[in-house]
């Protein structure tokens, strides 16, 4: 192998050890050389670049520790990273954030996506056992220092994923049972991480886990690269990475996507660092490269200063970029990017115990929210490593001693765990703990490690102490990760979050409740006492609507049309769902805008309805209170109905718009004009197609019915508005229905109409029940006579008139099989119209069992005597009837019109004459009355 | 010795093998272990090119390495191993590989059953003996698990679950104070368990409930779960090489066409799925679906083959297999088993083509004759 002689050597014996990998995996004798002697080659070029690249690995305590060593070195002037060069002004609002956090970059307003790829979102997560931290932490905290993003932006993440046929998302987070309730703390973003290294073949990674007899990829990668690592130098640090790099890249599938995708990442991430050198003039022997292993072995033409200059980078779309800061976990980035559950947590965990060994004081975000003790003064300046002994030679072979868990604190370990499982329901004991230490050391001497690794101990935990069951929530292997840091969660502060999330805390103030907290905050709000409270429960009504499920929710009271509880009491858990809420700050500066724009999208949407605009004007007045914004979207709702070519959704229409119209009625002076326009127009509108839904098979018996309910229930209003009822009686004419529970419906609307007389009606049906030919569809007029209640009630008696003389009449193999249904269907479609059924049976059969023998249904009486004109009617009496009295021209000249003889009833003393005396003798009680239903008057 | 038996022990089978090992074993061995525990996993997982071996250790069990692992440090230390898994995973066969490679010696066994008495896992007596010579050392008959306390080896408990609870507690002491004491006798009246004792048993999962282990020997005992083997890589590998063993001992040359395996291979997995998705046990076939029952339907249908056919195995004789081994109860899995035929056979070997027709046909046929 021809090897440049600057890089033989202490390469010698790492590529003997890799040898075996790059062997299986190159096919032909020729081609493994080529790839040896490249090896070689990238990484001598990586090193002799007179731009310092520094590779790193994510979530790698080893780089982390490795970068702040070189910076504390170094201390360069100006750093380039690889991340999203748009995300650069985040960086600073890391300060009040608890780690782990995500850099997000957000977009639901496509422009030059697909439509329907929406909503676009890319998160970076940041941890603070990472490179990229240190890198940022020194950048912000150290004066004069300049820190330049240079990846490509979040837009082109996106432009670069559309372009790929296969659609190899593999970095798209894929649900892992193993992972906890905390893992979908990034949503369904697109996750990007500096310093991605790991095979880019199944079978490669299979290969080294297999060889290296390990479980997963992060137990190869913390045994044969990060543990050897921690204490190497700089030089040592830099080969290891550019080679590990290098091996991965040339193993890689050759004409991969993402190896194309990577290529164009490195031609821009180059030609970025070219342009902002030559723009500031800065120099290369002060700045410094941060970036991953695999792109510090790139091939591209661009690379290096002296690269080619002829990448240009395409133009971002013209989709609008909101970014901000999300909280994320560990969990969350385990599933990201599908490492092994608990292995951020042991990096975390590796870290700490690194920097509290001392050799190296990490940099650390001015103002940083941590949970973590203070750790005891680490020794203040990095010891200056001195010859470099050959550590590279025992890589793979063997791993070194140091770093790994001395006794003591395996010992507390074991001691720990038994504690932990006895409080989650193990009948752990001190021998367990005895065991758990045994088993550690043993399964670590068979695994040939010096030292027990959290791994051996986590296998050891789990032989000693998890038996058949697992008692409680957690098994063992959770405990573990628990006791070795657990999941730790991040939290964006205060500051860092957007308006619109900040004016929410700023709001829910006065609850005096900390909101902060991950825990479930109980608020008890008894707005009769406490009226101040009264804001705090309007935004949190408002944020149900917007929020998911799940973040705040109301336990006691209700919100609705006319409807405000006195007494509420909420389950907030704000804390727990800050993504929730920072992704609704993307949408706006205030809830309110928010909202409105929900609302306005929605009555706006191509799939609207009739039945959503109501909706939303509804929500418009129940939590935004303005009429000008209600009115923009009830004429909506009017242009929506008048387009609409069906009546599906005629039973919401008439149930939203009777609550609106009975709204409007109590709450204002006069209907708005839209809702004036929205019955006319539903008056003609349903007319129109009235006799088309009474044959259409297609449109249920329900809709029909709500139909006809809007045309009854409307008609005054609809005809004080200049409607013509000729239309109605009309339609109603035109209509000839198969359907005998739509034939039920016609006669019941003929009968408001005045078209059929009961008599007739009742005949019709007895004639039905008389002929054994109908008699099996009869339950389908009851069924049709139900649905006419909503637009007759006045038919309710007759109703059960029919549905008693079915059930008395009809036979059992019709009315048995029948009588499940007919409860189902109106439970399902008549919910409202049954206590109107049950009160008019009430009254209409017995109460009680002696009564019964006697009695005999009200319609097989014999008809009474029709009440004579005059004398035997009640007298009229009340205010009305003494206007008429006092002005009598009017009344005579309808009755002469109208044919009508007879003249005014006598005047006589009236009926209430003594009840007017009572009054007259105590008017306290009157008084009160008419003072509380007019206290004005 | 091994030609004359039917089923000779690991350690008779894998003699030429622990021999060897023995022989270039320079690892540290606990107590008196025959082989190192790296060596033990050698034998039990196989050797690599990277153990930088002599000679090819074949691979005899199928699974994850940990577990392997887990198992054998168990041993090493003060506890029992308890392996606990569906019928059908291999928990028996590791832990005969396991006795073998420790002690040399997987014979000494008590098979556990509602009849197990306290007599079988500590001692009897010779009754004969006893009335002619009274009770002795030589007129006592020790069970195996004194046996291995005597020489120091491992003894197996197959089956521990299916043992009555008080029997079971008899394993307290034996795993505690390591010796079992005689009252019967006034003098060498205590068994002492010498250094490298220790026992394997194990326990089926579906049997959890009829005789639940006390918290008191679950303490004593380390629990590794084996699990059912669904990576189809894995699968492929144990079937094979148990057919080939099977094939061995039943001196009967035949190929099993890959294509074959690949069809019971996808059958069982299919099968399993649709337990898994059932709602309630009359949807679900009573068989476990192990890997030992898809052995079990390819030797049978081997056998059939050699015996009764024409010495080829025919994807019909495979299918009639299947259908006979898994058709427990009339009418639920024969139900099943039908479904599955029309539902998922037979669009397949419209798409697929290949033997499964022939499969399909045969399956057909099979259900038609137990219906």
């Amino acid at each position: 192998m021809s090897a440049p002689g600057a890089v033989e050597g202490p390469f010698a014996a790492l590529r003997e050890q890799l040898l075996e990998a790059a062997a299986a995996f190159a096919g032909a004798p020729a081609s493994l050389s080529e790839i040896l002697a490249g090896l070689v080659d990238d990484v001598d070029r990586a090193l002799r670049e007179q731009l310092e690249i520094f590779p790193v690995c994510h979530h790698s305590p080893a780089s982390a520790l490795a970068m702040a060593r070189r910076l504390r070195e170094k201390r360069p002037e100006v750093v380039y990273l690889e991340l999203c060069e748009d995300l650069r002004p985040l960086l600073d609002e890391l300060r009040n954030c608890r780690l782990p956090v995500a850099l997000q970059a957000f977009a639901t307003e496509l422009d030059g996506f697909p439509a329907g790829s929406g909503p676009l979102s890319v998160v970076a997560p940041i941890t603070e056992a990472s490179a990229e931290y240190q890198v940022i932490a020194y950048a912000l905290e150290t004066p004069g220092v300049e820190l330049v993003l240079v990846d490509r932006s979040a837009d082109h993440v996106f432009q670069w994923l559309d372009k790929d046929k296969d659609k190899d998302r593999d970095d798209a987070p894929a649900p892992d049972p193993e992972h906890g309730e905390d893992a979908a703390l990034h949503g369904d973003a697109v996750g990007i991480e500096i310093g991605d290294l790991r095979p880019r073949f199944a079978e490669l990674e299979a290969h080294l886990l297999h060889h290296g007899k390990v479980r997963h990829w992060s137990e190869w990668w913390d045994q044969y690269v990060e543990r050897p690592l921690l204490d190497a130098d700089h030089d040592t640090y830099r080969q290891v990475m550019v080679l590990i790099g290098s091996l991965f890249r040339r193993l890689a599938p050759e004409r991969g996507d993402r190896l194309a995708r990577d290529e164009e990442r490195e031609r821009h991430m180059w030609t970025r660092i070219r342009e902002h050198l030559s723009t500031s003039g800065a120099d290369p022997a002060r700045a410094m490269y941060v970036c991953g292993a695999f792109h510090a072995a790139s091939r591209v033409e661009e690379f290096g200063l002296a690269g080619s200059d002829t990448y240009t980078v395409t133009p971002r779309t013209g989709t609008r970029w909101l970014y901000g800061l999300i909280p994320s976990s560990h969990s969350a980035i385990e599933a990201q990017f599908g490492l092994a559950s608990g292995s951020v947590s042991i990096a975390a965990a590796t870290w700490t115990k690194a920097v509290s060994r001392g050799g190296v004081k990490p940099y650390r975000l001015e103002g940083q929210q941590t949970k973590a003790k203070p750790k005891k003064a680490a020794q203040p300046q990095v010891t200056v490593p001195g010859p470099v002994p050959d550590r590279l030679s025992g890589f793979l072979s063997k791993p070194p001693e140091l770093g790994g868990l001395d006794e003591t604190e395996l010992l507390g370990w074991c001691v720990d765990l038994v504690r932990l499982a006895r409080r989650n329901g193990y009948l752990s004991s001190t021998a367990d703990a005895i065991a758990v230490y045994e088993t550690s050391i043993l399964l670590a001497g068979m695994r040939d490690r010096a030292r027990p690794t959290p791994y051996d101990f986590q296998d050891a935990a789990v032989t000693c102490i998890e038996k058949d069951v697992v008692p409680g929530r957690r098994d063992v292997r959770h405990l573990c990760e628990i006791l070795l840091g657990g999941d730790r969660i991040g939290q964006v502060g205060y500051a860092s979050m957007p308006p619109l999330a900040r004016e929410v805390y700023d709001r829910l103030e006065p609850l005096g409740l900390d909101l902060h907290k991950r825990t479930v905050q109980r608020a008890l709000m008894n707005l009769g006492a406490e009226p101040e409270l009264a804001p705090c429960s309007h935004l949190l009504w408002m944020l149900r609507y917007l929020l998911p499920d799940g973040v705040v929710r109301p336990i006691m009271g209700t919100r609705r049309l006319g409807e405000r509880s006195l007494q509420e009491s909420w389950d907030l858990s704000l804390g727990q769902h800050q993504r929730s809420l920072i992704e609704l700050g993307y949408e706006g500066v205030t809830v309110e805008q928010v909202l409105e724009r929900r609302l306005r999208r929605a009555v706006w949407d191509p799939q609207a309805t009739a039945a959503t605009a109501l909706e939303a004007v509804e929500d418009s007045i129940v939590f935004l209170g303005s009429r000008r914004f209600t009115d923009e979207l009830g004429a909506r709702a009017v242009e929506l109905l008048s387009a609409e070519r069906t009546v599906d959704d005629a039973p919401e229409v008439l149930r939203r718009m009777r609550r609106l119209l009975a709204h409007f009625r109590a709450a204002e002076p006069e209907l708005p004009a839209w809702c004036e326009a929205f019955v006319t127009t539903g008056y003609a509108h349903y007319c129109t197609l009235l006799p088309t839904a009474f044959v259409a098979e297609d449109t249920g018996v329900r809709q029909v019915g709500a139909m006809l309910g809007f045309l009854f229930s409307m008609e005054g209003l609809a005809l004080s508005l200049g409607c013509d009822r000729a239309q109605l009686e009309l339609a109603v004419q035109q209509s000839h229905p198969q359907a005998p529970a739509k034939v039920a419906l016609l006669w019941g609307a003929q009968s408001q109409l005045g078209l059929l007389p009961l008599a007739a009606l009742r005949e019709r049906c007895d004639g039905l029940l008389a002929n054994p030919l109908v008699v099996p569809s009869f339950p389908l007029y009851i069924s049709g006579f139900v649905q006419a209640l909503e637009s007759v009630p006045a038919l309710t008696p007759f109703v059960v008139e029919v549905i008693s003389k079915a059930f008395g009449r009809l036979p059992d193999a019709v009315l048995l099989p029948w009588l499940p249904k007919l409860i189902t269907t109106l439970r399902d479609q008549a919910r409202e119209l049954v206590p109107v059924l049950v009160r008019e049976a009430g009254r209409t059969f017995p109460a009680g069992l002696v009564e019964l023998d006697a009695w005999v249904p009200p319609w097989e009486r014999p008809a009474a005597p029709p009440a004579t004109a005059g004398g035997q009617g009640v007298a009229a009496s009340g205010p009305v009837a003494e206007l008429l009295r006092a002005h009598p021209d009017t009344c005579d000249a309808v009755a002469a019109l109208l044919g009508c003889e007879g003249g005014w009833q006598a005047d006589e003393p009236p009926a209430y004459a003594e009840a007017v005396a009572l009054l007259a003798r105590h008017p306290e009680t009157a008084l009160a009355v008419a003072g509380l239903v007019a206290p004005t008057g | 010795m091994s030609d004359e038996m039917l089923r000779a022990p690991a350690e008779a089978k894998y003699a030429d093998e622990l021999d060897w090992l023995e022989s270039v074993d320079d690892g540290p061995r606990p107590f008196s272990w025959r082989l190192s525990p790296r060596m033990v996993r050698l034998f039990v997982l196989g050797s690599e090119r990277s153990d930088g071996l002599d000679r090819e250790i074949k691979q005899k069990w199928f699974g994850d390495r940990s577990l392997v692992e887990r198992a054998i440090v168990t041993l090493a230390s003060d506890r029992g191993l308890l392996l606990i898994g569906d019928p059908g995973t291999g928990k028996s066969w590791l832990a005969e590989l396991l006795a073998a490679a420790i002690s040399r010696n997987s014979t000494l066994v008590v098979q556990g059953t509602a009849g197990t008495t306290e007599d079988h896992i500590k001692y009897s007596w010779n009754i004969s003996m006893v009335i002619a010579k009274g009770q002795s050392r030589e007129s006592m008959i020790p069970s195996p698990i004194m046996t291995a306390m005597e020489q120091g080896v491992i003894g197996r408990f197959e089956e521990l679950t299916r043992s009555t609870s008080d029997v079971q507690d008899a394993l307290i002491s034996i795993l505690s104070e390591k010796y079992v004491s005689i009252p019967e006798l006034d003098d060498d009246n205590v068994v002492f368990a010498k250094p490298g004792f220790s026992i394997i048993a194990t326990a089926n999962s579906r049997d959890r409930g009829v005789n639940d282990l006390s918290s008191a020997l679950k303490r004593r005992f380390n629990f590794v779960r084996i699990p059912v083997v669904t990576n189809k890589r894995s699968e492929a590998e144990i079937v094979r090489f148990r057919t080939t063993e099977l094939l061995r001992r039943h001196r009967i040359e035949l190929d099993v066409p890959p294509t074959l395996l690949d069809i019971l291979l996808q059958s069982f997995a299919d099968l399993r799925a649709a337990s898994e998705s059932a709602s309630s046990d009359d949807e679900r076939l009573e068989s476990s679906l192990s890997t030992a029952e898809q052995i079990g339907v390819l030797e049978d249908a081997i056998l059939h083959s050699h015996f009764f056919g024409d010495r080829t195995l025919r994807a019909q004789t495979l299918a009639g297999s299947l259908v006979g081994s898994l058709a427990r109860r009339s009418p639920e899995d024969l139900a099943i088993l039908n479904k599955y035929w029309h539902g998922v056979v037979e669009p397949r070997s419209k798409k697929e083509g290949g033997q499964w027709p022939d499969f399909l046909e045969g399956g057909r046929q099979a259900i038609a004759t137990l219906s």
